[in-house]
């Protein structure tokens, strides 16, 4: 089974439309360690991605989701600007002169728009960043991949990966990001970003 | 929250647009919330600076001649976008090039450094400078090393003079990257900011206390302490900021006290006289002071000190002539 255009333009959409509903909720998230405006920073690029999905250059998956990056380096908040604009910008360029997408790109492009997030935030695994989450998915969908895994059970393990990973990351102790300052204070909360990617991923698959 | 506003989420649009009707220099790329000067003069290194807004004269009031060549207006306390910094660049360019003077924050970072890297991939000519004079925290909420606060004026200033001047980028560069390794800051706070969109004070603090320390966004300082006379914390400041800004006797400084945004003025330049007479106790000499708001924190209470150590050269620069909004000489 492979993706197409039509598809992902529904992932993005939907994608836009659960970070737009859960603005309020991540916001809380961030509160417990952060400065508490990661929901509204990421609403806002999101917001004008929905309101012009349609005028997005969709001719190709790799035009639409560079279409999309340009969109959220303009107009995401703080540094969700550069972290989610540069992921979407590098799984465009995964998608060069693809039609469509088997599972296989599909974690390419997942491998590579968490390798440009950590080369723009200097985060690795392990720093109570959204990485936490996001590597395992990567890794996860690199795996089924590997083990022909029909699409739907690959995307089941990645949830699973970003829930677990996501969870891990209460236990950690922030370094990068915003809730590197509270540093301690920060044990017992999830970092939001990484929690986001989960709610994210669960909202997406239901 | 009492204030005099009209619409919360058009603070900064209203805000850009005051400022370019106040000067008459200046002109605003709306779409972008890019400040920048009427006429870019060609043979000139451009410098372009920014950041969250809340900061006010910082940055757009340092535009004009001798200081910056455009400023970018993100929310408050909010990075720019990094469209908005790329078209920055894009509308300043000359063939001598563009410097970036970036507060060190991991937001203006990522956005800074994204806008270079799209405008290099044009071919742009482009280099940036980071400020990090706060001397208080060498990780805080929103940075990994130290906070970049008011000393980020003077690196405006001593990197406008050399651009007026002619020179080239890499000494453009050179002089305030000297700048910002000679620039000192540390604040205190007596009373919070309110951040219009929250409402409500980012901190609590008790009448007897201050915050030492303080970020330009509220963030947590040092520690909290028990309010103090304005001689018993000057000599506490300066304690702290003569070694980091490697001044001794002998050697000759520029002096900035900074209000935070509610600070009356006479509190001020009562904490400049204390200041300066510890430094003339302690035998440095003062080349210059400013005494003012600079780099302020919205309504928040308090003021910081910054110390930097001048050689012949720092100080030809900074006598050069500056004809800004926030500073003129």
């Amino acid at each position: 089974m492979k993706v197409t255009i039509t598809e992902v333009r529904e992932v993005v959409n939907r994608l836009s439309g659960i970070i737009i509903e859960n603005e309020i909720p991540f916001c809380e998230l961030d509160s417990a360690a952060g400065d508490g405006d990661f929901g509204t920073s990421l609403a806002k690029g999101f917001r004008q991605v929905q309101k012009h999905i349609n005028e997005i250059d969709s001719s190709s998956i790799q035009k639409f989701l560079r279409g999309c990056s340009m969109i959220i380096f303009e107009h995401c908040g703080g540094a969700s600007g550069p972290i989610w604009g540069s992921a979407f910008s590098a799984a465009a360029a995964s998608c060069k002169g693809k039609e469509d997408l088997s599972l296989a790109d599909i974690a390419l492009m997942f491998v590579e728009a968490t390798s440009a997030i950590q080369k723009r935030g200097g985060a690795v695994l392990g720093d109570k960043t959204l990485l936490d989450a996001l590597i395992p998915v990567a890794t996860a969908l690199t795996t089924a991949a590997e083990g022909g895994k029909p699409l739907k059970e690959a995307l089941q393990d990645a949830l699973w990966a970003a829930e677990a990973g996501a969870e891990a990351t209460k236990k950690m102790v922030a370094t990068k990001g915003r809730a590197s300052y509270v540093g301690e204070r920060s044990i017992d909360h999830p970092d939001a970003g990484a929690a986001a990617i989960a709610i994210i991923m669960k909202e997406l698959l239901s | 929250m009492k204030k005099v506003l009209n619409n919360i989420e058009n603070i900064v649009d209203e805000m850009c647009k005051g400022i370019v009707a106040a000067n008459p220099g200046l002109a605003l790329d709306e779409r972008y919330r890019i400040i920048k000067r009427k006429e870019i003069l060609k043979d000139r290194v451009t410098l372009i600076s920014g950041g969250g807004s809340g900061h006010e004269p910082a940055h757009a009031g340092f535009v004009g001649e001798g200081m910056l060549t455009a400023a970018v207006c993100g929310d408050i306390f909010a990075s720019p976008s990094t469209m908005q910094i790329y078209n920055a660049i894009v509308q300043t360019q000359t063939d001598k090039g563009s410097l970036l003077i970036i507060k060190n924050y991991s937001g203006d970072c990522m956005n800074f450094d994204l806008a270079a890297e799209m405008a290099e991939d044009d071919d742009v000519l482009i280099d940036r400078v980071y400020v990090n004079d706060d001397i208080a925290v060498e990780d805080s909420l929103y940075t990994v090393g130290r906070r970049g606060v008011a000393g980020t004026v003077l690196v405006h200033k001593i990197a406008g003079a050399a651009a007026a001047e002619g020179r080239d980028l890499a000494e453009v560069k050179r002089l305030a990257e000297k700048t910002t390794k000679l620039v000192k800051s540390i604040g205190v706070a007596l009373t919070s900011c309110t951040v219009p969109a929250k409402g409500s004070p980012t901190f609590v603090l008790a009448d007897n206390e201050i915050e030492y320390g303080v970020g330009i966004h509220g963030e947590p300082g040092i520690e909290r302490q028990k309010l103090r006379s304005s001689k018993e914390l000057a000599v506490d400041m300066v304690d702290r900021l003569l070694p980091e800004a490697g001044l001794e006797k002998g050697n000759t400084c520029v002096v900035m006290v900074n209000g935070l945004g509610a600070t009356p003025l006479s509190e001020l330049y009562i904490q400049y006289n204390d200041v300066a007479r510890i430094l003339g106790q302690k035998g440095v000499e003062i080349y210059r002071a400013f005494v003012g708001n600079y780099m302020t924190s919205l309504d928040m209470s308090g003021f910081s000190i910054t110390l930097m150590k001048l050689d012949d050269e720092l100080k030809s620069l900074l006598d050069a002539p500056a004809d800004t909004a926030g500073m003129k000489i």
